[in-house]
This record gives C-alpha cells, structure tokens and sequence, in this order.
C-alpha cells in the first residue's frame, strides 16, 4: 500500500516546513545579535559584529564557559562510566531485579527538570550542601546518567549473545570476554552517550537554574539577564552557544568516517 | 581410532524446574569418529550439546572424557570447541584476530600466533591476504572457513558443529560437506554434528543417534537405521515407508489385514522370535514393492487401486488406495515405470528380505 | 554460566542505583517529608500535620496546578496531531530524508530551551521580527502576540515536539507492513486501517511520548515565564516562589508534591505496562 506521490511531497512539505519553524526563533536570535542598537529593535538598521567581540572578550563570560565546561566534562565522563555498567544491567545481564532497575532507571527521565532542580536544592539543604556547580553536576547526572544507559542499552540490545559464549567456548576468562569482547563492541554506545551527555548537560537550563547556587553556568546567566538587565551580548552568546553545540555534532559525525578511512588505509599496508 | 571412547555419557538427565528436557541418555562416543544427533526441534539436542560444551550442567549423570569426569568442567577449561550455527564470529576483529583469539587468551606471543593462524588458513584454503580483512566483508562460505580455522587453532580434541549446513544455500551446502569430511579426514579430530536434517546426517558421518523427546531411539550407521529401524518414528523420519499392522499367530505365522502372507517355511523378517498374539508393524520401503503381472507370486501381496503418479527426478512414486482406504507407496526408477494408468486394479508385492518387523518395546 | 549473570547484573547496576537513589529517590522522600510538616520550618523534626495541604486548597494554589495540567493536556493533543503525520512520513514514507530530520530535530534538544523560547520572544514581541517587519512592509501591526496562555501553550508544543516526534516514530516503526496491506487487501478504508490497526499497533509508542510531553510539559517553568508573563502561574512557579521568596519549605514540598502525586501516578501506571525489551529492539 503504497502512498500515492501527492501525499508523499506533501509530507516531505510538512517535514521541511517543521525543521524552519524549529529553527524560526534561532533565526531571530541570530539577527538580534547583529543588530548595532542597544535595545531590540526590528527592522535591523545597522549591522555590527561587536557584541561577538565583547561577549568572547568579558571575563564574566569566560568564567561561565569555564563552570559550563568544567560541570560537562565530569558529567560526560562520569555518564560514560555508569551508562556503561547500567546498560549492562539493564539489556545484557539477566538478573533478579532487571526489570525493577529498568523502571527505575527510566523514571528521572519522566519527570519535569524544572522540579527535580528544585528538590534538589532542598535536599542538598537539609543535608547542609552549599549549593555549587558541584552540585549541579549531581543533578545533572540524574537526569543524564539514565539517559546515557539507554544509549548504551540500545548498543547491548544488538549484541548477540552467542558471542560471549563462542569466547567462552574457545578458553576466555570472563574478564578476557570483557576486555576483548564486551567493551570493544558496547565502545560506539559509551562514545554516542559521551557526546549526548556533553550537549545536553552544556546546554541544560532547569537543572542548572536551581542547583548552581553563587555559581552561574551560561544557560543561567543568559536567563537572568532575558528576564532582566538584558544586554545585546544575550543573543551574541546565545548564537555562540548554538554554533558550539552544532559544530561538536558535525565534527560527532565526521570523526567515525573519518576513524573508518585512517583505519582502511592502514589496513592496506599491512 | 583406539579403542576406548573418547567421550562416554553416562545416563545424563537435565531438567529445568518442573521440565525434563533430557531422560536417561548414554553414549559413547569413539575417538576420531563422527557422529551425528539428529532429532526434530523440541527433541532435547541442543540442551544435550549444551552440556557438551560446558555451557550447562547436567541434573544428574556423568560425562566422561577419556578419564576424567568434566560434566562440572565450565566451557573455558574444556578441550572441546563448537562451531556456532551462526558461527559467532567476532565482526569487530579482522580473519587472522578471529583465528588467533583462542591462542591470544591463552597467553601465546604475536609471532607465533601468526604463524599458526597462517598455517590453519592454508588448511582451510583461505588467501594469505585475508589475514587483515575484516570478517564482515567476506562471503559466507569464507566465514564458514574462518569459523573452522578459529576451532581448531588451540588443538581441540573434539569439535561440535551446530547445525552446520543448515542455513546455506545449495551449492554452498555442497562443498562444505565435503570439505568438513576432508577435513575429518586430514585432522583424525573426533567430531560430532547436530542437526536436524537426515540428509545430512547420513552425509556426513558414519554414526547417526535418533533422538526424540528427550532420548535416544537409535543410535547406528546410516544404512542399519536405514533398513532395520527399531522404531516407528525411526523408520518414518528416514524417509518414505509403509506401515502395516501385523499379529503373530499361535501357529508362529504372521497375519494381516488385507494382506496375504505365503511365506516359505523357516523364514521370517523378525530378527527375534516372535511371541504368539504378539502385534508388532511391518516395514517395507516404497523401493522394494512391485507391481505383480498376471501370474507372479510374492512372499506379500495386497491388492489396491492407483490413484496417483509423481515424477520425481528419476523414480516415479505411485499412491495406492487399499480397500480400507489407506495408501501404499511405490516407487520405481523411470525406466521400469508402470505401465498402466491411475484408474488401475493392481496387485502390489514384496519378499520377505526386503522388509522388516518393527517390534516397538522391546529392547 | 545463569548464577554469573546474575552477580555481574546486580554489580553493574550497583553504581547508578545508588546514584539514583541517593539523588532522585532521596530528594523526593525528603520533599514528601517536608510536605506534612508544619509551616515555615526549615527540618523534618516535628509533629506532622497536613497544614500545607489545607493552605494548598483553600488558597487556590490548586487552580495553578489545573492550569500546568490543562496547558499540558492541550499541549500533548496538539502535539499528537502534529507529530503524527510527521512520524508516519519518517517511519514508513521518507527513506533518506529520515536521518536528515532526525538530526535536524535532534540538535534543537541541545540548544538550552531558555535561548529558543528567548528566539519567540525576540520573534513575536513588539517591535520583534514580526511586528517590526511587518509594521515597515505593510503599516500593520502585530500586538499582543505575548503573554498570554495560547502562546504559553505553544511554548510548550515548541518546545517538547521532538519529546512526541520521536518515541511516535519508533511506535509506528514497529506496525508490520503486511499487516496494513492484508486490511486493505481485505476492504478497509484509510480511516479504518489508522484506527484498528495503526494506532493499537503503535500504542507503545503514543504511550511513551504522551507520557513524556504531558509530565514534561505539566513541570515546565520557563514557557510559562519568558512567554507568558503573568498571565498565568504554573505550579513549579508556585513552587519556586513557595522556596524561595516565601521561605516556606513545608508549602513548597506540598504544592511540588501535588505534581509529583498526579504524575508519579501517570508515570509508574504506563511504564508497568510497557514491555521495554521488546520496544528497544531486543534481538532474542
């Protein structure tokens, strides 16, 4: 049952039309940060790159990326290594409470950011934490961390079982399956969780919001100053924020193609 | 081959929970043989190889290989390997890493890894340039090969194969028969096969076990389970047969329905002296029935109407319809065909050396 | 080769248990706490009463909890619709076109939400991309397009769309093709074939993003701030101000709870019954 080729352009129409309008406001914001006035004003008059400059030379703004930074490296880091072992337990190993941990696991994500920051933020309270970007990075990995075994758990699913069976079979150890096996074929899952954990916390807002306390990471600084005090270096560092995220997915996408063509080359001199 | 076995199994059970997937299997199994279980699925092989290899513990029983009790011996530390239906082949490892993993874990140096993962290939007829390719962009015949040259790279002393012809096309099919016999052949390894194909059981080896439901029904060389089954489903899983329900009489004589018995005095097909009222089933092959022209006389005869004929490459089958309603089948080479047509009153026969008495529940 | 399994499970499920316990389920348990303690205090060491409680009914606080419910109800439905098509196209429709719009949707997740609901606002206000081009070109103006609850609402279906784009499409991905083709085969209209056997087919599928949208959206805090003003208070506002300015933790942990319950229920009720092996693609 094919659909007929009207329905198909109109579809594609449709597709095409959803991505303009998702990138609409990013658009905007873009020509916001060239607009020489102080105040935001449309139609543009004239056009300046000059917020760019000031945004890239504000020492406030080189702290934020740093603390930005600094919470998405740990939480990258830190998510590749749990993502891992939970996506073990949760797609390869069968054990007792399997399907009790996969619900568990799942639940952070089914839950508004906006109140789990805010949780949060009491409980570190009433444990006497002293809200701080390190404490962001624990709120981040709540939410990241589960996201991070699925991917990996996507990777596991597509694992044939009869392949550790085979090593076994030929004399391996479980930890020579883990080391030669396991980990080699789950390593593509933890590097996609790697780079999904690195823009989502880069990018993130709720969480930060609330669990930064004194410290501010770019996300936050950006609302604080939308709500009030705003400045044309808003959308100057918004755009700049959007271009790094967009330019780690390209160079995500190139890099294994790239790995693929190093590795045929010296495949062939061998 | 020596005399003792090589791997004997002694009364091996297996359950799981309130199941039992196993009852009561022995065999023994000689060194530099090849044997063949087959069994339709749900017959308990793939459970019983799993034990073999290690990768389960029988409930209860013992495995013996040479003299040493291994039936608690995990899969790693036994000096058995599988060949996987879907030869589980390392897809992120090249053909000469696939081949080498079993010295790799075992502790051997680079240099000689290679040297010996060269020389498996060659066995195997595989280029030496295939060393560096990675497995996933080889033909399946060529997986087949590595698969092999992986097996037997740490020296195993016995080799399963697991459905090892099963997904392969034809011609494919063809030439890996053949190069696992020579392969046999030029190793003198002892290697078992699991299937569920009777083709290519009676291929491949020398000994075939029948399993069903969890036993063994019959464990000989093809033409023996062939020509003397001990069992109805025996005799029905190796091909096209014909089945009659015969009683020995109180006279020692054979009776059936519909079928007149003019045997010569002192000769039977039972093997074994059978019981008066005793009911046991005659078997005779669709090979073996004639046609019976005016005039000519057989140790059996029935009469029936043909009601179908098949070509089939070089016999003809033809189904007869006795007057109780149930067929017979015969068959003959094309250029013996039967000269009638469907439609036909006949009169089918055989000798008392073409057929055999299945007597089920005795030993 | 089962008992191994079972010890390397539990191992590796060690490390992020315990992270999600002590920092999701532990926070919600102290919340639950605070939510039946007397007013303003700031520790769990008195008499529980359900004072909170009372103040969240009797001073209205529930009606800004129908609110985020009912904008994230709508929200859900029109996302639904929206997605539907679209999903279908990529699932079964689109051959290379997929991965494109996968990737294009999929980066949008990583831009912070506060920079694109910030990009309407610059797009929609006065003096915005609209108004003032419009204004320039034609003399029209386009006024109040802000600060309100149907823009608010639109914020929400902005910004959760790939939250019902992809699970949507992954459902429709998993109703067999014969299937559709057997039930035309057999006289089904369009209509017919969508109701009997694509959407009960991709029930998993509708039932993940729903879910995800709906208790996503009925959290959400900064459509409801940066688009729609005062117009109207949704709870994780009340919330935030309950914690904050108001200094009064027992109320805030009652009016969170109030979401927590309404959605925890949702949450646990649809993932009990979701088979995840089967929709995540398990091979056995």
């Amino acid at each position: 049952m094919k659909t007929s080729r009207a329905a198909s352009i109109a579809l594609v129409c449709y597709g095409l039309l959803v991505v303009a309008f998702l990138y609409l406001p990013i658009v905007s914001v873009g020509f916001a940060s060239v607009s020489k006035a102080r105040y935001l004003s449309f139609p543009i008059r004239s056009y300046t790159l000059q917020w760019y400059e000031s945004a890239v030379a504000s020492a406030t703004v080189s702290e934020l990326v740093a603390t930005s930074l600094t919470i998405a490296a740990v939480v990258t880091v830190l998510s590749m290594v749990l993502g891992f072992l939970g996506g073990l337990a949760f797609a390869r190993y069968q054990w007792r409470y399997r399907t009790l941990f996969q619900k568990l696991v799942l639940l952070p994500i089914f839950f508004p950011q906006a109140v789990l920051g805010l949780a949060l933020l009491v409980w570190f309270n009433s444990l006497g934490v002293v809200p701080t970007w390190k404490t962001a990075i624990v709120a981040h990995l709540v939410w990241i961390a589960p996201i991070a075994t699925l991917i990996v758990a996507i990777q596991a699913y597509s694992f044939d079982p009869m392949l550790e069976e085979a090593a076994r079979d030929l004399g391996a150890s479980t930890w020579q399956i883990l080391k030669e096996l396991t980990i080699p074929l789950l390593m593509p899952g933890v590097v996609s969780a790697g780079l999904f954990a690195f823009l989502l916390s880069w990018g993130n807002f709720p969480l930060s919001l609330f669990t930064t306390g004194a410290d501010s990471t770019l996300p936050k600084w950006l609302y604080a100053k939308m709500v009030s005090g705003y400045s044309p270096q808003v959308p100057a560092l918004g755009m700049l924020a959007v271009a790094s995220s967009i330019a780690l997915v390209l160079i995500a996408m190139t890099v294994p193609s790239l790995l693929r063509a190093l590795r045929a080359m010296r495949a062939d001199k061998t | 081959m020596s005399g003792d076995p090589i791997l004997r199994l002694e009364n091996i059970v297996k359950s799981f929970g309130g199941l039992t997937v196993l009852r009561d299997i022995s065999l023994d199994i000689a060194d530099g043989e090849s044997l063949t279980i087959v069994g339709p699925s749900g017959s308990g092989k793939t459970t019983l190889i799993r034990l073999l290899v290690g990768m389960d513990e029988p409930t209860s029983g013992a495995i013996w290989l040479r003299d040493r009790r291994i039936e608690r011996v995990p899969a790693n530390k036994r000096p058995t390997c599988m060949v996987f239906q879907s030869l589980a082949l390392f897809p992120h490892r090249s053909v000469g890493q696939n081949i080498e993993f079993p010295l790799k874990i075992r502790g051997v140096a680079a240099a000689e890894r290679k040297k010996r993962a060269l020389q498996l290939m060659e066995l195997l007829r595989l280029r030496e340039d295939y060393y560096g390719k990675s497995v996933v962009q080889i033909s399946g015949g060529e997986r087949q090969r590595v698969a092999l040259a992986r097996a037997l790279a740490f020296d195993p002393e016995i080799l399963f194969f697991d459905e090892p012809l099963s997904a392969l096309d034809y011609r494919l099919r063809k030439t890996l028969e053949k190069e696992l016999k020579d392969l046999h052949a030029r190793t003198g390894k002892t290697f078992v096969y699991i299937t569920h194909s009777l083709e290519e059981a009676m291929v491949m080896s020398d000994r075939i076990a029948i399993m069903r439901a969890g036993r063994f029904e019959q464990i000989a060389v093809a033409d023996e389970i062939y020509a003397r089954p001990r069992s109805r489903f025996v005799a029905e899983f190796m091909g096209e047969v014909n089945l009659f329900d015969i009683t020995a009489t109180v006279e020692g004589r054979l009776e059936g329905e519909g079928i007149e018995i003019n045997l010569p005095a002192g000769s039977s097909p039972a093997t074994a002296v059978l019981a008066p009222g005793e009911k046991v089933t005659l078997m005779v092959r669709p090979e073996f029935v004639h046609f019976l022209e005016n005039g000519h006389v057989s140790d059996f005869h029935l009469r029936g109407t043909v009601r179908a004929e098949y070509l089939l490459g070089s016999r003809m089958h033809y189904e007869v319809e006795r007057r109780d309603g149930s067929f017979v089948t015969v068959e003959k080479l094309r250029e013996d065909r039967f000269k009638g047509k469907p439609g036909d009153e006949v009169v089918l026969g055989w000798d008392v050396e073409h057929c055999h008495i299945i007597a089920e529940g005795r030993p | 080769m089962k008992r191994l399994d079972g010890k390397l499970g539990a191992l590796c499920a060690l490390p992020l248990g315990l992270l999600l316990a002590a920092s999701f389920l532990a926070p919600l348990v102290v919340i639950a706490g605070f939510s039946i303690m007397p007013q303003r205090v700031f520790d769990l060491a008195h008499i529980p009463d359900f004072s909170a409680y009372a103040v969240f009914f009797r001073q209205g606080y529930y009606k800004s909890l129908l609110w985020s419910l009912g904008m994230a109800f709508m929200a859900t439905t029109i996302l639904f619709i929206l997605c539907w098509p679209l999903a279908y196209g990529m699932a079964k429709v689109f051959g290379r076109f997929t991965l494109f719009l996968t990737i294009a949707v999929a980066v949008t997740l990583f831009v912070s939400e506060n920079i694109r609901l910030f990009g309407w606002v610059v797009t929609l206000m006065k003096g915005g991309l609209f108004d003032g081009y419009l204004k320039e070109l034609t003399g029209l103006r386009l006024e109040g397009a802000l600060y309100n609850v149907p823009i608010t609402v639109f914020g929400l279906v902005y910004v959760y769309f790939p939250f019902m784009l992809f699970p949507l499409t992954q459902g429709i991905a998993m109703v067999p093709d014969d299937a559709r083709q057997a039930a035309a085969d057999l006289g089904a209209s369009r209509w017919r074939i969508l109701w009997e056997i694509d959407l009960p087919l991709a029930a998993p599928g509708i039932m993940v993003g729903s879910l995800l949208c709906f208790v996503l959206a009925a959290g959400a805090l900064a459509e409801s701030k940066l688009l729609g003003g005062q117009s109207v208070i949704v709870i994780a506002s009340e919330v935030e101000t309950a914690f904050s300015y108001g200094q009064n933790w027992p109320l805030g942990s009652a009016l969170a709870m109030s979401l927590i319950l309404v959605i925890g229920a949702l949450a646990i009720t649809t993932i009990a019954r979701i088979d995840l092996d089967a929709i995540m693609g398990r091979k056995r």
